[in-house]
């Protein structure tokens, strides 16, 4: 990306200086998807966001979130140890290390109103809505709508355009 | 136009009509592009700053999730502005984050941090504009967008001001030449023609010309009115001088040859005077030589023949310097004006002649007429001049008549003495009023020939006058007027 813009290029290392490590960047990401998402029920109490049998990124958030709010719902990070536990998550994380057990957790927040991030290769095309991709030294991100609207989440076109790649198209009701 | 300032004039006009439309139209247009500048920045400001508010908020996205390339797209939509010169986005921590500049433009984007809790900023440099706007999403900062414009059309539009009030100007310049050609025929050309007329009169001193009034009844046609007026006035007083030397030129002529022949006059008047005396005073001499040779014995009859002769002589002398007297008096005494009753006078000067010549048979007819004003010794001297004169020349008539009386004739008193003695040759009656002119012999009748000069003195010193009618022995008729209201009431 920097290639296309020789103007930029200067920008470059103290950009790289200052990059936090991957888990912070996708921590950061994974609070910032929260603003550009609209979930059906509107939201009340706490907007949780659960992180999937993963200590030490549950941590991280933990720390990158405190005391913030998004849409001046408070936020509330805990660690999901089993997917039965995803009952009032609106945020769910699933990090690489759980890949083979993704059926089910994918299985447990079908149909319902949560956003499911991860990092796995295929984690798009097994049902989940955001993909955490490397682009060079970036952290970047896929978006499948299709499985966003099955759930009735709507992503912001805001969110859209910084996305890598989007599949499916928008829903009816897709938020602006 | 010959004359330098008709050219002043209506040029004067022209340069007055263009410096008031120019300097309201210089006004007019400074005030008109001030606005116009003002609230073109302020549009543009305000532009700017919905751009990058616009910018801004499109830029959250790219900001949250470190997307330099969506910014950047986000920022290359401000290129579709044409005052947008390059534009930044910086994240929070001040570093640059996207940037775009319009091809050309090589400054890169100052960014000088914004005040804290500032949301907005703006500097205005010359014809550039820089605005900063914070973005705030969710209630935090996320980062800052400078935009640089510049004011392009500033310069534009005071070109297109400039071409404005040239053009107007122009025509402006076209209005005045024409304002000030119609001036110059309505205004300009009667003065032109009073000031050609004012210097023909100086010039030539003629005062027959007149300036030509304009067909409009304003301020110049008063003035050529009035300067017209003062040339009829100037021309009248011209020509009454004229007169008046030609007359005073006449008259200094005639004065000089009255005097001329008063002056002849008076010469001839002394030499007549000496020569009339010395007649008598010879006589005189000759007789007193007589009597001193005379012997003691000599006869007593002889004696008193000459000495009766010397008493003649000697009364002719006393008669002769009487006669100089009253003509002297008659030109010099002071009037003493008071009611004179003529007829009395007449009277007594008729009793008087008559009780000296008693033998004499002279029938008087004295008309009864009212007093007169007048000098009654004057008045007294003409009328025994007069009455004596007729006694006089009727007395080779055996019989005779002498009437006084006045008539009237057209509403003047006109008095008369009149005889039926010798009378006169009329074509010499003009003769008859100069001091010893004679018009008989002194054989024939005895004078001294001052007695009618003095009358005529005498009257024209009451403002009247005398003339006479005669034919030779016919008689003669003298008439005399005095002043008009002479006439004494009552």
């Amino acid at each position: 990306m920097a290639a296309m813009l020789p103007g930029m290029e200067s920008l470059a290392p103290a950009a790289s200086a200052q990059r936090a490590s991957q888990d912070q960047v996708e921590a950061a990401y994974l609070y910032n998807f929260g603003k550009f998402v609209r979930w059906p029920d509107g939201g009340h109490g706490p907007l949780q966001i659960c992180v999937a049998g993963q200590d030490a990124f549950e941590q991280t958030v933990t720390k990158l979130t405190s005391g913030e709010q998004i849409d001046g719902r408070a936020l509330q990070v805990r660690m999901v140890e089993r997917p039965e536990l995803t009952v009032g998550c609106s945020i769910l994380f699933v990090g690489s290390p759980d890949r083979a057990h993704l059926e089910p957790w994918l299985a447990a927040t079908a149909g319902k109103p949560v956003l499911t991030v991860g990092d796995g290769a295929d984690f798009l095309d097994r049902g989940g809505m955001i993909q955490f991709v490397q682009v060079e030294d970036h952290v970047r991100f896929s978006v499948n709508l299709n499985a966003a609207n099955r759930c009735g989440v709507e992503l912001s076109s805001e969110l859209l355009k910084v996305a890598v790649r989007v599949t499916g198209r928008p829903g009816k009701g897709g938020a602006q | 136009m010959k004359m330098p300032g008709s050219r002043s004039i209506s040029a004067r006009l022209m340069w007055m009509n263009l410096l008031v439309s120019g300097t309201v139209l210089i006004l007019a247009v400074i005030a008109f592009f001030s606005y116009d500048l003002v609230s073109y920045r302020q549009s543009l400001i305000g532009s700017l700053e919905t751009s990058a508010q616009i910018v801004g908020t499109n830029s959250v996205s790219a900001l949250l999730f470190d997307d330099q390339q969506s910014a950047t797209t986000t920022l290359s939509a401000l290129g579709d502005s044409p005052d947008v010169q390059a534009a930044m986005l910086v994240t929070n921590d001040g570093a640059p984050f996207a940037e775009y500049r319009r091809p050309g433009v090589t400054q890169a984007v100052p960014t000088p941090a914004l005040t804290r809790g500032s949301v907005d900023e703006e500097w205005v440099k010359g014809s550039h504009v820089m605005l900063a706007r914070r973005i705030i999403f969710q209630g935090k900062p996320e980062g800052t967008v400078y935009i640089v414009a510049e004011l392009k059309e500033t310069t534009q539009r005071a070109r297109q001001y400039l071409m404005i009030a040239l053009a107007v100007l122009l025509i402006c310049m076209g209005t005045g030449l024409l304002i000030s050609s119609t001036a110059r025929k309505t205004l300009v050309r009667p003065l032109v023609a009073l000031a050609e007329t004012a210097r023909r009169v100086s010039r030539e001193r003629d005062y027959s010309v007149r300036a030509e009034a304009p067909p409009d009844k304003d301020e110049v046609a008063v003035l050529v009115e009035a300067f017209n007026e003062m040339l009829v006035q100037i021309q009248a007083r011209d020509t009454a001088l004229n007169r008046g030397r030609e007359e005073l030129e006449v008259r200094v002529q005639e004065r000089t040859a009255a005097l001329r022949a008063a002056n002849r006059e008076l010469e001839a008047f002394s030499y007549t005077v000496a020569h009339d005396l010395r007649g008598p005073l010879d006589a005189v001499q000759g007789m007193v030589y007589l009597l001193n040779g005379m012997e003691k014995e000599a006869r007593e009859g002889e004696r008193k023949e000459i000495l009766e002769q010397l008493r003649l002589s000697t009364l002719g002398m006393a008669g002769l310097i009487d006669d100089l007297l009253n003509l002297s008096r008659a030109s010099t005494a002071s009037l003493k004006r008071q009611p004179v009753e003529l007829t009395t006078l007449v009277r007594g000067i008729a009793e008087d002649l008559q009780r000296r010549e008693p033998q004499r048979r002279v029938e008087f007819r004295i008309e009864t007429i009212p007093a007169v004003v007048a000098d009654e010794g004057l008045m007294r001297v003409a009328l025994d001049n007069l009455i004596r004169n007729a006694w006089k020349y009727t007395s080779r008539h055996e019989a005779a008549r002498i009437e006084f009386g006045a008539v009237n004739r057209r509403g003047e008193t006109v008095y008369y003495v009149k005889d039926d003695g010798a009378g006169f040759d009329p074509k010499l009656s003009d003769q008859l009023f100069q001091p010893f002119h004679r018009l008989h012999g002194r054989g024939e009748f005895p004078g001294t020939g001052i007695g009618l000069a003095t009358v005529q003195r005498i009257l024209a010193r009451h403002g009247g006058r005398i003339w006479a009618e005669g034919t030779v022995e016919q008689g003669a008729t003298f008439w005399f007027t005095l002043k008009s209201g002479a006439a004494a009431s009552g």
